[in-house]
């Protein structure tokens, strides 16, 4: 908090009172807000922000030398090969995993501080391992964890002489190919357009650019929502807990320090497709029924199927699993064959088509665990769709909050806003140190405050205001005084011009 | 037995569907009860139930409980909620006492009472508004206009219907909104709470068009959490819907709705009247009871059952009937018909997925079915005159001959109605019909009295009264009418403003199941100001100012010449040159009349 939140305690009180708003109707209390700071803020100019990720190197089985020197050439060949400032790996080294205090590197390699909280932030932790028979190095990314084993043959151990192992550019190399899609995400997000990253290939900024638009902005809080739908009476129920608790709850605990997640579940029955919706049709060569892909964006009936927005803030994601009737079974998307789809921004859908034996007329009544387990699979690559994770696992970047600059003159702007501005303000410094030093998980909760505070303030319900004066109206309310007044000064000052002009014609002839 | 028949067979209905409830942890049911009432009326009372386990609901794993219901009453720590739209006003004195009790039924417009989980008052209203807020949304009701001065906090007039472990920790909010129209888009919502969605099952009847054309109609939801003795709690949501169709108006066919003179030949005269000739009649009242089918009241037939019900293996029959077992009753082919014991009760059950209708012939029957007496009649009016003051007057009567009634008189006014509570009067009237003034005190037995603060909240008054057999107590008080300001009358200040229905809760019934009646709401004529009063002021006072302004102007700007340079000034300037230009017109005229002469 700055020194500005501390002098307005008393106004958000008295402005909160309906006696005082009556007494003084036409006037407006605007707090002030520091807007040369939050333009400054919004156009990116009081911070750069920059992320340093920290990548632990251990190699037990090399030298001490020897494992200086190969830090040195990597960091080297990697600073090389990053053209991005903001986005910078720094290596350092450890020569075992038990966190005792690591060696230190010469130059541009820091102490690494072992502290508990300090480990959270090491972004990877390159394990380099000899392996006989190798030709070439070549490397290995552990499964859920931060971990990327590299092997190399023995003959290559790199002597302090040499000045550019092929160790070292194998390491950067793949160091620098790990990295590159998140560097150019955060340079994407940062300038809007991924100019400024050369290596970046065409694809790649296409890839990032389709995913930021599916996904949703940063939340503190998401609502997940499943739903059940079916045409019919049948299934009325399904082995909701289990398959969350199975296939969605690893996932979320993933998440945790980032956003929070609420999940609400419900079954609807006699789920109609709106009338617009064009219905599907039966193919005979998939004998299936077929949705096509350009009507899919009309698949939910917006209005009768109660999906609204879960209650309390932040957004709400939708994942719809669709029964379709017997007579409709099996449905399918036409051009792909796929039973589900995202829904940008807004969730997802799935089409389970029970497995129906002959004769059978009936959807099951309770779907169990088992014939959920695609769906919940579906779901939950859907979920990290949405949520905008890079399709390799690594750290998502804090999110960015702006404050916003007011420019309507006539709106209040309470105490309570220009409070939660400097609080935001602070925050949004505070992260940008953090980040500076690589402390993604303080900056993180820093950042997390600033949003929120941003949030608040904009959606301040008072800033709305109830009672509202235009000029227009003053203009009106005056007229008939205005007018009667108006009318002989006008006249008088034609007059008086016309006798100038006359009487200056009257000199110069 | 026979006084209170539809009572309290609604009543042993409720407190059958309440304890069968008990064992069941996820179940719905539905049922629909028919019964004729005199004056060709028909009710039709729709109640939809459903249980969730409370470990279900607070997990949100929503089956039958609405989510975005369950989402507010989470959100807003809501226990239990009581939910009212009602419009028309039940003709007790035809049609007898009312279904369920009056205890699903509101007051004219919207009544909405709950029980919030708070640690103090201020929180507890806090919570209030954002569940008013919310609703009103979900219903598309202008719930959120119960602000301070709508609510109250009753203190003996409601108790709680469902199980709940800290009953201290709770606070009962009631707020009202007398001046609600109820209409098609508060059915809509409702519907789309119930499992069915009205697709299938008896909600399959609803027409926003039939049940807002009917005599009076009241929706109610509730919820509740219900709990057995060995701690296993269900959350349950009870939905109904009970009207009264006027069955002539209703089987208008739409396209033609306009009512039709009866031609000379097929009115019922009583031809015994002196007065009795070709251009008078005194239409005789028909003997038998009028003909009609569900088909033709709600004007589309009944859809199969709604599948959900019955999951529990309990059989339950959907549609009731409530006619003598003499009465002809024709149904479609396929359902079932049940006759009960009592002789005036029958239910069916309709197949599966396949229209259902019923339909009674006209019949004249011997055995009517028993005709009902209500506890307590209750009737308020505003009385008196002028724009300053004016009376309450609330009239109960008591038809027992042998016993006294016991309730509560529950009040909720608008600020702007002061109450001088010193001025109740009691008058007493017999079965001789002579009026006795007695002293007030006398009959209540207990007041609970909250006075108005101005625009913050209203009054709150509850007074336990008591109403000895075959009697009539008249009950009167003062009021005067609060001016307010300019901006706080509605667009429509000269309809007068709504005061909301009194509640009346029945204390002495042998059952467990409260026993309420709301009278009608009222209309209060306030002093309204003349609106244009500021623009005339404005006006006004600008004019003045304007000509005071103009004359100082005049004096300051105004040259004075002698008479000689006024002359020169004269001709060259506008005015003379127009006067110059008008002298010439009237010239040229004189020298045309005298051409004519």
């Amino acid at each position: 908090m700055t020194a500005k939140s501390g002098d307005p305690v008393s106004p958000p009180a008295e402005a909160s009172t309906p006696s005082k708003s009556t007494q003084r109707t036409t006037s407006i209390y605007r707090a002030h807000l520091p807007i040369q700071e939050m333009v400054d803020w919004a156009d990116g100019k009081t911070c750069r922000p920059v992320y340093p990720l920290e990548i632990q190197v251990v190699a037990p089985s090399l030298q001490l030398p020897e494992s200086q020197h190969l830090l040195r050439t990597t960091q080297h060949t990697l600073d090389d090969l990053n053209e991005f400032a903001a986005h910078h790996l720094r290596l350092k080294l450890t020569n075992d995993t038990n966190g005792s205090p690591p060696r230190t590197g010469n130059d541009g390699v820091d102490t690494l501080d072992s502290t508990p909280e300090h480990a959270a932030d090491i972004a990877l932790t390159v394990h380099v391992r000899p392996e006989e028979g190798l030709v070439a190095p070549r490397s290995e990314l552990q499964p859920h964890t931060t971990q990327l084993d590299v092997f190399y043959p023995p003959s290559q151990i790199p002597s302090p002489s040499t000045s550019n192992p092929p160790l070292s550019i194998f390491i950067a190399q793949e160091l620098q190919r790990l990295y590159g899609e998140e560097k150019a995400t955060i340079a994407h997000i940062l300038s809007g357009e991924t100019a400024g990253l050369d290596s970046a290939s065409p694809e790649l900024t296409e890839s990032i650019s389709r995913r930021l638009r599916r996904s949703m902005k940063y939340a503190e809080t998401y609502h997940l929502s499943f739903s059940l739908f079916t045409p019919g009476s049948a299934p009325s129920s399904w082995d909701i807990e289990a398959a969350i608790q199975e296939y969605l709850a690893p996932l979320l605990d993933a998440f945790a320090p980032i956003s929070n997640f609420t999940i609400d579940t419900q079954v609807q029955l006699y789920a109609t497709f709106s009338p617009m919706t064009p219905a599907p049709i039966y193919d005979e060569a998939e004998a299936a029924w077929t949705l096509k892909k350009e009507d899919l964006s009309a698949f939910i009936n917006a209005a009768e199927w109660p999906l609204n927005p879960s209650i309390g803030s932040g957004p709400t994601l939708n994942f719809i699993l669709y029964v379709p009737d017997p007579s409709q079974s099996p449905m399918i998307v036409k051009e792909n064959r796929a039973s589900s789809w995202i829904v940008p921004q807004w969730g997802g859908v799935f089409l389970l088509n029970p497995s129906l034996a002959k004769g059978q007329t009936s959807n099951p009544a309770y779907l169990e665990q088992d014939s959920l387990q695609s769906a919940f699979k579906t779901f939950s690559h859907q979920l990290l769709t949405l949520l905008g994770t890079p399709s390799t696992p690594l750290l998502p970047s804090p999110p960015s909050a702006d404050p916003h600059p007011q420019s309507l003159p006539s709106i209040p702007i309470p105490a309570n806003v220009a409070s939660s501005v400097s609080i935001t303000l602070s925050h949004l410094s505070a992260t940008c140190s953090h980040l500076r030093e690589g402390r993604f998980n303080a900056a993180l909760a820093s950042a997390r405050v600033a949003e929120n505070e941003a949030e608040r303030s904009f959606f301040e319900k008072t800033m709305v205001g109830q009672v509202y004066f235009p000029d227009e109206h003053k203009v009106a309310v005056y007229l008939p005084l205005l007018g009667p007044i108006g009318v002989p000064l006008v006249v008088g000052l034609i007059k008086e011009v016309k006798r100038l002009v006359a009487a200056w014609k009257a000199r110069r002839v | 037995m026979t006084t209170f028949g539809l009572l309290s067979l609604l009543l042993t209905l409720a407190v059958t569907l309440w304890s069968s409830t008990a064992s069941a942890s996820s179940d719905y049911h539905e049922q629909l009860f028919l019964q004729p009432l005199p004056q060709s009326s028909l009710l039709a009372s729709f109640n939809f139930r459903s249980n969730t386990s409370q470990q279900a609901f607070d997990n949100q794993h929503f089956r039958y409980f609405p989510r975005a219901l369950g989402q507010i009453l989470q959100h807003v720590h809501t226990k239990e909620l009581h939910l009212r739209f009602t419009t028309g006003r039940w003709d007790a004195e035809s049609w007898g006492p009312r279904p369920w009790g009056g205890s699903k039924e509101g007051g004219t417009g919207v009544e909405l009472w709950a029980w919030i989980d708070a640690p103090d008052d201020d929180e507890a209203f806090g919570k209030w508004i954002a569940l008013t807020q919310s609703l009103s949304g979900l219903f598309c009701a202008s719930l959120n206009f119960v602000d301070s001065t709508r609510t109250t906090r009753p203190v003996v007039s409601f108790e709680p219907t469902g199980d709940h472990q800290d009953v201290d920790g709770l606070h009962l909010l009631h707020g009202t909104l007398p001046g609600e129209v109820v209409c098609t888009e508060n059915l809509t919502p409702f519907l789309k709470l119930l499992p069915c969605k009205g697709k299938a099952g008896i909600s399959t009847l609803f027409d926003g068009h039939k049940l807002f054309d009917a005599a009076w109609q009241s929706m109610s939801v509730d919820m509740r959490p219900i709990c057995t003795s060995d701690g296993d709690c269900v959350v349950q949501i009870e939905q109904t819907i009970d009207m009264v169709l006027d069955v002539e108006r209703s089987k208008r066919p739409r396209s033609n709705p306009i009512p039709r003179p009866l031609s000379n030949e097929l009115l019922a005269c009583d031809t015994s009247k002196p007065y009795n000739s070709e251009d008078n009649c005194f239409p005789l009242e028909k003997g038998a009871d009028a003909a009609w089918s569900i088909s033709e009241v709600f004007g589309r037939t009944l859809t199969g059952v709604c599948p959900l019900t019955g999951s529990d293996g309990t059989q339950e029959h959907s549609v009731c009937l409530r006619v003598p077992h003499e009465k002809q009753v024709f149904i479609t082919e396929g359902s079932t018909e049940i006759k009960k014991e009592d002789g005036f009760t029958r239910c069916f059950d309709p197949a599966p997925a396949q229209p259902f209708d019923l339909s009674i012939p006209e019949q004249t029957v011997d055995i009517p079915v028993p005709r009902e007496e209500p506890i307590l009649y209750a009737e308020r009016t505003i009385v008196g005159h002028g724009q300053e003051r004016g009376g309450m007057r609330i009239i109960f009567g008591n038809p027992s001959n042998t016993t006294a009634v016991d309730f509560i008189l529950f009040e909720s006014l608008p600020w702007f109605l002061r109450p001088y509570i010193h001025t109740l009067q009691a008058t007493i009237t017999g079965r001789d019909g002579i009026p006795t003034e007695i002293a007030a005190s006398d009959l209540v037995t207990s007041t609970f009295y909250r006075p108005a603060i101005d625009r913050e909240r209203g009054t709150q008054l509850e007074i336990a009264l008591s109403v000895p057999a075959a009697s009539t107590v008249t009950l009167t008080y003062d009021f005067e009418k609060a001016i307010l300001r300019y901006t706080e009358y509605p667009p429509d200040a000269n309809r007068g403003f709504n005061v909301a229905p009194a509640v009346i809760r029945i204390l002495n019934v042998e059952n467990s199941a409260p026993v309420y009646i709301r009278s009608t709401s009222l209309l209060l004529p306030l002093p309204t100001p003349d609106f244009s009063m500021p623009y005339n002021v404005i006006i006004l006072t600008s004019t003045v100012i304007a000509l005071a302004f103009g004359t100082v102007f005049n004096i300051l700007v105004r040259r004075v010449v002698s008479v000689d340079e006024a002359a020169a000034l004269g001709a060259q300037s506008l005015k003379g040159r127009l006067l110059g230009k008008l002298v010439a017109i009237r010239d040229r005229f004189r020298s045309k009349e005298t051409k004519v002469e």
